[in-house]
Order: C-alpha cells, then sequence, then structure tokens
C-alpha cells in the first residue's frame, strides 16, 4: 500500500481539509443570530403554553419535548441523505451534503468480467449539529455522519479509494459483507492495518450476500470511533437471475420451491433491485419509496452515554419543528415530516449503529410492517408487526405501505421512550 | 538644622523634581504600559496548548411559579456559552430564556433565567440539564417538587406573622428582664453580661458555619467564601467605626446597646431568609413546634440587649421600643426577601453582616466587663459557657 513520508502526510492532510472545508458552504458553526432566530420560534410556543394557564385557550399546558429552534448548518441534510443512494455511477451533487459535488461516485466500469463500481471516501474531521445549535465534533466519512450509502448489485466489486484526511487519528473501513479477502476488512490486525493522517488504502469488496449491511471504522477505541460518525449503510441488490436458479439462498422458508415461490422470489428481488430493475414496481403501487435510516446517538459530555439519539444524525429533523401539543403543527424549514405517497411502497433501510446503550428500536404509529433482518431474505422474516428491536451493528428492511391510512401525520421512533424523548422521534406526513 | 529640615521637605514635596501626583499616578501608568504589552504581545503563546476555559455554569436555585412552569436560575460563571437546549428527566424540552442580553448568548458574569413550561406532579423529584452549544450539560434535581408560594397579601401576612412571632415577640419578652437586672447586683449583672456573650459568641459559630455552606451554592463568578469573609469583617469594622465615631474611647451603655440590637437583627434578619425561602421552597412545614423553638431561642436575646443599660441612668421608653424593634423585626423583613429570592448569594451575604456585627458586640461586652471588672473571673467565664450551651440547646428545636 502506498505510505507516504509525514510531511508529505501533513500537506495532504491539509489539502483534504482545506477543499472540504471548502467545499462547505455555510461554514459558521453556530451563530448567536441563529439561536437568536430558533428562540424566536420557540419562545412562541413556550409562552402559547405558559399563556394557556392564564388565558385558557385551552391549548397544552403541559410544554412539550422537542427540541427548540431551528437546524443551522447546512453540512449534511438529513433530508437529501434519506433517500440518496451512490451507485459509482458519476453524478455533479450529493443531496445528502447540501446538494454540494464531493467526486464520491467515481465511475462504473467492467473489470475480468465483474462490474466495479469505484468510489473516493475519505475520513475527515467535522462539527456538525446534532441538535438545533448544538454542535459536536465527529469524525465522518466525506463530511457526513452516517458516511455516504453506497449501493452495488450482487457480484459487482466495490472499489473503495479511501484517504484518512484526519489530523489525529488512524482510520480504517470495514465493511460487513461476505468478504473472501482478510487483507480487505479493515481492521487493525489484517491487510494494512488503520491507516495514519495521510495514508491511503484501496478496499475491493464483493458485493454480497444481496441485502442491506453496515461499514465503519474499526480503529481502536472503537466506541469512540464509531460513537464520533465513522459508519454508513452498503446496499446490495438481489440478482433476480441468480435468485431464480437458486432461490434457496434467498429465502428463510422452508417448504417445497414450487414455481409460484420461485415467480414471487424473483419479483421480491426485482422490487429490491433499483440499479438493474430502476422502474419495477409492484403490482398494486404506484412505485417504490425507499429510504435509509441510521438509527444513532452523540455523547456530547463524555459521561458515557447519550444525550441525543437520532434517526440519521439529526435529533428530532423528521418531527414538525412546531406544536401546539393539541393537534397543530407547523413544518419548520430544517424540522419537517418525511414526505410519503400513498401509493408508494416505502421500504426502510435501517441500521442500528447507537453505541453505549445495548439495543434501539423502531416502532411505526397505526402501521404494520414486513421485516427483513440484514436485507438477505426475500420473503420476510416477521410479517405485520409494529416494532423491531435491534442490537449494535443489526439491520434490516422494512415495507410498509398507507394506501389504506387517510392522509396525514403518522409517527415513528424507538420504543425505548428516553432515546425517543431525546431525539429519535419522526413522523411520516401521508398524502 | 532649619535649613536642611527644609531642604528635605522640599525633597519629599518633589521626588525626582516631579510633581507628587505624577509620582503618585506612575506605577499605574506604568502598570497599565506592562498589561497593555502583555496582550498585545501575548508572551504566553508558548504555553498555550490549545486548550480553551472551560465552560462553568451555574443552576444557582430553582423556583416554580405555577403550575405549569418550572424555572432556573443560572450564571456563567466561564468562558461565554449558549444555552442551546434543556432537557427534564432525559427528555429534551422547550424552554424561554431571559437574560440581560435577551438571548441565549451568557457573557462572564451574566445570569440568566430558564423557564420551562412543563406540567409538573406535586412531591416528585425532577432532574435538569442544560445543554450549551458545544454539548456540554449542567444539572440539577429538584427534590419533591413544590409550587414557589407567590407573594400574594396572605402570603405577607402569614410571613409578617411569623416573622413577628419568632423575631420581635421573644426580643420584647426578654427585655422585660430589665427591672431585674438593673436591681442586680455589679458582679451579677456583669455575668449576665458575659452571658449574653456567650450568647451571641454561639450565634457567631452557628451563622457564621451557615454562611461558608451558603456560600458554597454562590455562583463561583462571586467567590462566595471570600464575599463571605468580606461581608463578616467589612460589617465588623463598619460597626466599629461607627461606634468609635459616635462615642469615642468607651462605647456609651446605650450605644452598645444598639450594636447588639443591630447584630441580632441582621442575625434574625437571616433566619427570616431562611424561613421565607423555606416557605418558597415549600418546605413551610414550619409548624408551632419551629415557631415555638424560634421563640424560646430568640428569647435570650432580650436580656442581652438590655443588659449593658442596666448600670446607671434608664434611657427613655422610645430607646427600649427602637432597640427592640431593631432587633426583631429584621425577622419579618427577612421572611418576605427570603420568600422572593432565594439566591444564595444574598443569603451568604447577609448571614455574613450579621456575623461581623456579632462578633464586633461580642468583642464590645467583653471589653466592657474587662474595664469595670473582670472577664476572667470564674462567675463571668461560666456565664459566657452557659450562654453558648444555652444557645446550642435551643438550636436543637430549630434544625429547619
Amino acid at each position: 500500500m502506498p505510505s507516504m513520508r509525514a510531511d508529505e502526510a501533513a500537506t495532504l492532510t491539509d489539502q483534504l481539509q482545506t477543499s472540504l472545508t471548502e467545499a462547505i458552504e455555510g461554514h459558521e458553526g453556530v451563530t448567536r443570530r441563529a439561536v437568536l432566530g430558533g428562540l424566536a420560534m420557540a419562545g412562541g410556543s413556550a409562552l402559547a403554553g405558559v399563556g394557556a394557564a392564564d388565558e385558557d385557550h385551552g391549548e397544552s399546558e403541559h410544554g412539550h419535548f422537542g427540541a427548540t429552534g431551528a437546524y443551522d448548518g447546512s453540512r449534511f441534510d438529513p433530508f437529501g441523505y434519506l433517500r440518496e443512494f451512490n451507485t459509482g455511477a458519476e453524478s455533479g451533487s450529493r443531496a445528502a451534503i447540501g446538494g454540494r459535488s464531493d467526486g464520491l461516485n467515481a465511475g462504473v466500469y467492467e473489470e475480468d468480467g465483474r462490474t466495479v463500481r469505484e468510489f473516493d471516501v475519505t475520513a475527515i474531521d467535522l462539527d456538525l449539529e446534532i441538535l438545533p445549535g448544538i454542535t459536536m465534533p465527529l469524525w465522518t466519512y466525506n463530511g457526513q455522519v452516517p458516511g455516504p450509502t453506497l449501493r452495488a448489485e450482487e457480484g459487482d466489486l466495490i472499489r473503495v479509494n479511501f484517504v484518512n484526511g484526519s489530523r489525529k487519528h488512524a482510520h480504517t473501513i470495514h465493511p460487513h459483507l461476505r468478504n473472501l479477502n482478510p487483507r480487505m476488512d479493515g481492521i487493525p490486525q489484517n491487510g494494512p492495518g488503520v491507516l495514519d493522517p495521510g495514508e491511503s488504502f484501496t478496499y475491493e469488496w464483493i458485493a454480497q450476500p444481496a441485502g442491506t449491511h453496515l461499514y465503519h471504522c474499526h480503529s481502536l477505541p472503537l466506541k469512540a470511533h464509531i460513537h464520533r460518525g465513522l459508519y454508513g449503510v452498503i446496499v446490495v441488490d438481489p440478482d433476480p437471475e441468480r435468485v431464480r436458479e437458486n432461490p434457496r439462498e434467498y429465502l428463510d422458508y422452508h417448504g417445497p420451491i414450487t414455481e409460484a415461490v420461485r415467480e414471487r422470489a424473483v419479483r421480491a428481488a426485482k422490487s429490491r433491485n433499483m440499479i438493474s430493475y430502476p422502474d419495477f414496481v409492484p403490482e398494486g403501487y404506484d412505485g417504490i419509496d425507499e429510504q435509509v435510516m441510521v438509527m444513532n446517538g452523540f455523547d456530547t459530555n463524555f459521561d458515557g452515554s447519550n444525550e441525543v439519539y437520532a434517526a440519521n444524525t439529526r435529533g428530532f429533523c423528521y418531527a414538525p419543528a412546531e406544536s401546539d401539543g393539541k393537534g397543530d403543527w407547523e413544518s419548520g424549514p430544517t424540522r419537517h415530516p418525511i414526505q410519503v405517497d400513498r401509493a408508494d411502497l416505502v421500504r426502510i433501510h435501517l441500521v442500528q449503529a447507537t453505541e453505549f446503550d445495548f439495543v434501539n428500536s423502531f416502532h411505526t404509529h397505526s402501521q404494520f410492517f414486513d421485516y427483513y433482518d440484514a436485507g438477505t431474505s426475500l420473503f420476510p422474516n416477521r410479517s405485520t408487526i409494529d416494532t423491531v428491536l435491534l442490537c449494535q451493528a443489526q439491520r434490516g428492511v422494512l415495507e410498509m405501505d398507507y394506501r389504506d391510512h387517510e392522509p396525514g401525520l403518522y409517527m415513528f421512533h424507538a420504543h425505548q421512550s428516553e432515546f425517543a424523548e431525546l431525539g429519535w422521534m419522526s413522523f411520516f406526513e401521508v398524502s | 538644622m532649619a535649613g536642611e529640615t527644609s531642604d528635605r521637605s522640599d525633597t519629599f514635596a518633589r521626588p525626582f523634581g516631579l510633581p507628587k501626583w505624577v509620582i503618585a499616578v506612575l506605577p499605574i501608568l506604568l502598570l497599565a504600559v506592562l498589561v497593555g504589552g502583555f496582550l498585545v504581545t501575548s508572551p504566553l503563546a508558548g504555553l498555550a496548548s490549545g486548550g480553551e476555559p472551560l465552560p462553568a455554569v451555574s443552576i444557582d436555585y430553582t423556583t416554580i411559579p405555577t403550575g405549569d412552569q418550572i424555572r432556573l436560575h443560572v450564571t456563567n460563571n466561564g468562558p461565554p456559552v449558549t444555552i442551546a437546549q434543556v432537557q427534564v428527566d432525559e427528555a429534551i424540552w422547550n424552554f424561554d430564556i431571559t437574560s440581560p442580553g435577551r438571548d441565549a448568548h451568557l457573557a462572564r458574569g451574566e445570569s440568566a433565567t430558564i423557564t420551562i413550561p412543563y406540567h409538573w406532579t406535586p412531591g416528585w423529584d425532577y432532574h435538569i440539564s442544560i445543554l450549551t452549544a458545544g454539548g456540554v450539560s449542567f444539572g440539577t434535581t429538584i427534590v419533591a417538587a413544590q409550587q414557589t408560594p407567590a407573594m400574594t397579601a396572605q402570603v405577607i401576612w402569614t410571613l409578617g406573622y411569623v416573622g413577628f412571632l419568632v423575631g420581635v415577640i421573644p426580643v420584647a419578652l426578654g427585655m422585660l428582664w430589665f427591672p431585674y437586672l438593673q436591681s442586680m447586683r455589679r458582679e451579677h449583672l456583669h455575668a449576665v453580661l458575659a452571658f449574653s456573650a456567650g450568647i451571641l459568641g454561639f450565634l457567631v459559630f452557628d451563622a457564621g458555619f451557615e454562611a461558608f455552606e451558603v456560600a458554597e451554592s454562590v455562583p463561583s463568578t462571586y467567590l462566595g467564601p471570600l464575599l463571605v469573609v468580606l461581608g463578616i469583617l467589612g460589617a465588623m469594622l463598619l460597626l466599629q467605626a461607627a461606634m468609635e465615631s459616635r462615642t469615642g474611647d468607651e462605647p456609651s451603655p446605650l450605644a452598645l446597646a444598639y450594636a447588639a440590637a443591630l447584630g441580632i437583627g441582621l442575625h434574625n434578619f437571616a433566619e427570616g431568609l431562611a424561613i421565607g425561602s423555606a416557605f418558597a421552597l415549600g418546605r413551610a412545614s414550619l409548624g408551632a413546634f419551629l415557631v415555638v423553638g424560634f421563640m424560646i431561642h430568640n428569647v435570650t436575646e432580650g436580656p442581652v440587649l438590655v443588659a449593658p443599660l442596666a448600670e446607671g441612668e434608664r434611657p427613655s421608653l422610645g430607646h427600649f421600643v427602637a432597640i427592640g424593634a431593631l432587633a426583631g423585626a429584621p425577622a419579618i423583613v427577612g421572611g418576605w426577601i427570603g420568600n422572593l429570592t432565594q439566591s444564595p448569594t444574598l443569603a451568604a451575604l447577609f448571614l455574613a453582616i450579621g456575623v461581623g456585627a456579632l462578633l464586633q458586640v461580642v468583642f464590645d461586652i467583653g471589653a466592657l466587663v474587662h474595664r469595670r471588672g473582670s472577664i476572667q473571673r470564674v462567675p463571668n467565664l461560666l456565664a459566657f459557657g452557659v450562654g453558648l450551651v444555652v444557645m446550642y440547646a435551643t438550636d436543637l428545636l430549630i434544625v429547619l
């Protein structure tokens, strides 16, 4: 692997830091203005709550949990991240980092009869907002937490040109894939081991098995490297033809493989395959709405427990910015529910990356979903549940639809109430 | 010789040939230049480790004004900081903040009030944290939440009544010993004065310890313990200076009585503060027992006030009323103020001033007895000790 001299490493680190920082707009961190603006809004709601007691407007007297104020930084956009899948195909801008371009997608090409999807990933230290007005120094892949979502088709080669642009810390990328080459495991004891600041390495992984997977830094101390933000999602789309040939490999199912079972599995594979079957729509739907949600938490004060929990880093970002507790709510520019179309199949790639707590969970209001653990089965492992419990690194695919529901707000959140009240509280706005 | 003297005084009049005032301000000017130079050149840059001063926000006290509000009174004792979010029992909660700067950004030493709309339940504990923009948290626990009584006419009357009972009544009763004291022989009277000094001496420690205890809750930016030291010594010196300027060498008995009344008054004021803030914190289990305890405790203060007057001519009745009011009535005012604010800074300061005044009176009584007899006579020493013991015993009745 290319190992650089210390001064070259320092120069590279500086360049990376500078170029990324320049690429990042609104490099203001938390400003007084933002806090002021936020407070103006929150003050209003607080007064509404207080005023209710005096003026008996019938509004909630209880106050309400939820963050005060609006998000300021534009470095990371959880709404852009939600539906961004990077296949390696060149794209000018990425929604997850506010529409900026960072060269993540480095090309798709054939090599030795295999499709190669190449990505340029850089580890970089960055302050990101985790609650309105609260920033935390994070360690990121390409300036975002969670890191960019990579998507490949089963059997593709994922080639990641990784550069450690951190100023101080050694990092790696460890994939939760069936990786057959120990040198590519991204751990201190194998291959290049940890990569010091300025060092780089090209990881190559075969995209298998089909499903939703996790990648993360495996440097020590592990808790710090994961909790500070070095994790992301890899989605591997199943190949319908392979499914047709070996359906058993893709099914948590022990009955006879009839033609109907085989066809159902193939249809499910096509539905899951966004790369080769982008226009495939399951019967009864207008489309598929795929979303990525990483459940994470942040310990801001070094007490070994999280002060903030979230789906996709920003606490309460998928919740109304304002609510009077009496059924009226308002969206804000940085905090609003996720728009969902009733006619779509909603598919959530859910990943559990919370440190310090043993488990996290996902609970839907007024809704039951099918759950595919790690997404490796094309038939649900559990059907018709409204809560699923995940340990660290556990992930799954959730499928649900709102065809029969009336339009409106539908909540989903961790059913650890503490996590919900500390930020992991979200909504779909169905229309 | 005369010439020499005048030469020297000329030298002193114009040192280095400069006007006196120039010499007087020269060191200050040099200091200013040095400080300016130090700030401009920052010679300590070599020591900089990249560390920044750590945020230090104190939650000084909490109030619960209504059934739907919790209020935090906070002070920023560290570098400028922004209060970004608030947690109640590990839930991010909305809040409103009022500060002199009208925002959540607190400069060093700036105080703010954070109001949290919250439907709390009486008797429950609440853990509240404030989070700065950097994610640092500062917490407090409200134990067994009770609503803070507002200053209604009812509360004013109740606190006034309690203050009258524990402050004015016992002092007045104690002063009724005056005719008896007048009839006493001088040695016995000295013993009574020594007894008074014992009483006050005990109060010095009683209030002194409390002052330092409260000082620990004072925002660190005000240097609580040193504030208490300043309060004690300052009050003592002020009172001493006042008495010196009024009476010359030997304090008149009347001045001494007034000084004692002031000291006891300040002490009773602090007692009033404690009662008022206990009331405000919803700990107003000021049952009959506690009120009786305070009365017995304070009735011993009466003879202290009048003992210095027992020798010689009896002052006019107006003086007695004034002395009694000065010693007793502050308990009422203290109750009201204590109910309005639970500021530990204020409480520590008043306690300290009271201690200083008491100390001064103890020394004065000691000096008085010493001049007219001897403080070291066995009956006097015993009486002093008895004063301490009586105060300890009655203190047991009023542990809040």
